[in-house]
């Protein structure tokens, strides 16, 4: 999931977590070689996100272990904190991979909340930020705008996967009208901005009544059998959404369910990735989703990847959280083979703004010089069955974003 | 706009609404009977969803299964309440909140430690994974039978309450304890029983709910917050009270988010609260049964 709402609740596992830690720290402390670096890791290892969290770790160490357990030739020290439910958990986790385990990079970072409180104490640390899912729009703090010069990521804009399929979707209803509903919050809003301000542009038309999106009381609406068939009654061509997590499985469910059962269902991928597609079951099929990854893709770099996910015992198809975490360990790889001597948070940064091209599961990417996230593919994928199992096959390519 | 076009959200209204009545029964007759403020009460119902989707595998008997084991765990749950709230009998609700809090807060962690952070839904049958046509709209086959469970649950629990002996025990514990004692019945017996009968149905609502609704970790929050609010509405301690205050809830969280989008969020909040002015007298234990 791309937009974490934080919620008050900490597992047993976050305090069991940080046991782990404290213990993991004490034995590695006093380690000052320049051939071993520190690496932070910050995900949700506890709370609503945890299965988006566990992926991102899966990714990080899978290419750790298919690289024998360095980065840039120097042996890595993974120091893996839990980001929780968000910044209240994730802040103070952060502050000790910072400050007590004096990491030389910090990655990982589920949710959009997390990343805009963290990034501003690895700026201050000059400590490079490789985020690998959430990347919020930087509001400026105190009237002066972000000092994004340390911060990275592998990941995408929330308004890009809308962006992407606009054009293909115009192009399927021709002039039907396309009905758009979504979860009431800023990743709600992001990612149907990025559809419908493209859409329109391209000249298409929104069935909702107001010509505007419909969004949903976030997290509460469980029940969408009401606003489907309210959807229904203004007779769409298609409809267009985003739910991630728990909305989405109960989404996808009742849309099969609604009056709306034989329109077209065109969505950001989160609907459909991970471990909610195998909750969804057979009600997720002919679904056509748009995400900078699939686990179909034919490039050899992607098939490998996959195999190795597989020989790690890994159940299911590898997901884009998992990916994005694994091209941030690729990111480093490059970057820290270019560090001199002593590794330092600002050479590691230096050395991360000239890595060029990463050879990437998705696809070969760069990353854009000024946005500092991927310049790179979207494809469209379909739900559908890939041997035994539900998977999201790739159909084609969609556009390479951003643009300028 | 067509009549028909309110039939579905309606009909779906009131099945929501029905399943809330047996989630929040449980609470206001462990209040109205028991005494109990139990705050556990959203964390039973979480377990029975649980224990559910993990024992329907999309067999008819396994389904059957998963509503009585759901239905069991939630009374054993209710009993393990009652002997733990039975020793702070006398030193007031706050003291119980705080008991049954902590324990709603252990339990949701070890469901989530058990059952893991997802969100689970059950197998079911696929005669009821289906949808039924009627009146030109389309209606999922499990949300009716759910519907039929839940009036045949509230009917059996009306004539439970009216016209049994325990029924009329529990509602003269209600009203006058000390008579209770008087024609020779302990009411600590009634507070245990009524305590375990609400359980097993927060484990049943549980294991009901689970098909639409799923079964997650904000679970427990969520059906706690929906009961208190309809047991407050409905009056503390009233059944036919809370069987209204549901199924009104059940409509506004239906037909009233969809007329009102902009409203949504603030619908439910709002309509409790008009409730209340109006109603200016809702005192603990006042409202009839």
């Amino acid at each position: 999931m791309a937009h974490p709402i934080p919620r008050v609740r900490r597992g047993l596992a976050a305090t069991a977590a940080a046991g782990l830690l404290l213990a993991g720290a004490a034995c590695s402390s006093g380690a000052a070689d320049t051939t071993t670096v520190r690496v932070g890791l910050l995900v949700s290892l506890s709370g609503t996100y945890a299965t988006v969290g566990e992926d991102m770790q899966r990714g990080f160490k899978l290419y750790l272990d298919t690289h024998g357990g360095k980065l840039g030739g120097r042996k890595v020290d993974l120091i893996v904190g839990d980001e929780g439910d968000g910044p209240a958990t994730a802040v103070p986790a952060a502050q000790k991979l910072l400050e007590r385990d004096r990491v030389v990079a910090l990655t990982g970072l589920v949710g959009g909340a997390t990343v805009d409180k963290v990034q501003t104490l690895t700026t201050e640390k000059k400590i490079p930020l490789v985020g690998a899912n959430a990347r919020p729009a930087f509001t400026p703090v105190g009237g002066k705008p972000r000092d994004l010069a340390y911060t990275w990521h592998t990941s995408y804009n929330s308004d890009e996967p809308g962006i992407a399929i606009a054009e293909y979707v115009k192009a399927q209803v021709g002039d039907g009208e396309v009905y758009a509903i979504g979860p009431d919050y800023q990743g709600g809003y992001d990612e149907l901005r990025g559809f419908t301000d493209t859409f329109t542009r391209l000249g298409g038309k929104l069935a909702n009544p107001d010509g505007k999106t419909t969004f949903t009381p976030f997290p509460s609406t469980e029940n969408f059998l009401p606003y489907l068939n309210k959807a229904a009654e203004t007779k769409p061509k298609a409809v267009y959404t985003f739910y991630a997590g728990a909305a989405a499985v109960a989404f996808v469910k009742q849309y099969a369910q609604s009056d709306l059962r034989d329109v077209p269902l065109y969505a950001a991928g989160f609907l459909t990735e991970g471990s909610v597609l195998t909750a969804q079951g057979p009600a997720a099929t002919g679904i056509r989703n748009v995400l900078n990854y699939s686990p179909t893709l034919p490039n050899p770099t992607n098939q490998e990847f996959v195999a190795a996910w597989s020989a790690a015992g890994h159940t299911g198809q590898p997901t884009t959280f998992a990916m994005a975490s694994y091209d941030a360990a690729a990111v480093l790889d490059r970057a820290l083979a270019a560090v001199d001597g002593e590794v330092t948070g600002e050479k590691l940064n230096t050395a991360i703004g000239q890595v060029g091209r990463i050879v990437s599961p998705r696809g070969d990417w760069q990353f854009h010089p000024i946005e500092r996230r991927p310049v790179q593919r979207w494809y469209l994928r379909e739900v559908k069955a890939d041997g035994p199992v539900l998977s999201n096959v790739l159909v084609q390519d969609l556009t390479t974003l951003p643009t300028t | 706009m067509r009549v028909d076009a309110y039939l579905i959200p309606v009909v779906d209204g009131v099945a929501y609404g029905l399943l809330l009545a047996i989630a929040a029964a449980g609470l206001t007759v462990a209040f109205g009977a028991g005494g109990v403020l139990n705050l556990a009460h959203g964390t039973l119902i979480a377990a029975g969803g649980y224990i559910a989707a993990a024992t329907s595998s999309g067999t008819w008997p396994s389904l059957a299964a998963a509503v009585a084991l759901a239905a069991i765990a939630g009374a054993a749950g209710g009993g393990v309440l009652a002997a733990a709230t039975a020793g702070l009998r006398g030193r007031g609700h706050l003291d119980q909140a705080l008991l049954t809090f902590g324990v709603a807060l252990i339990g949701g962690d070890l469901l989530t430690t058990v059952y893991g952070p997802d969100t689970l839904r059950p197998r079911l049958p696929a005669t009821l994974e289906g949808t039924v046509e009627a009146a030109g709209h389309r209606y999922p086959v499990d949300r009716l039978a759910v519907l039929v469970i839940a009036v045949l649950v509230v009917a059996a629990g009306y004539v439970v309450l009216h016209r049994t002996r325990a029924g009329r025990l529990i509602r003269a514990t209600v009203d006058d304890r000390a008579m209770v004692a008087g024609i020779g019945v302990n009411p600590r017996l009634v507070d245990a029983a009524v305590l375990m009968c609400a359980g097993a149905l927060a484990g049943l609502a549980g294991a009901l709910s689970t098909p639409i609704l799923g079964v997650g970790p904000g679970t427990a929050d969520t059906a706690l917050l929906l009961s208190l609010i309809i047991v407050v509405c409905g009056g503390l301690g009233s059944v036919p009270g809370a069987l209204a205050a549901a199924l009104a809830v059940g409509v506004v969280q239906t037909l009233g988010v969809t007329s009102f989008p902009q409203l949504a969020p603030y619908l439910l909040v709002g309509a409790m609260t008009v409730v209340l002015l109006v109603r200016r007298r809702s005192l603990p234990g006042q409202a009839a049964a």
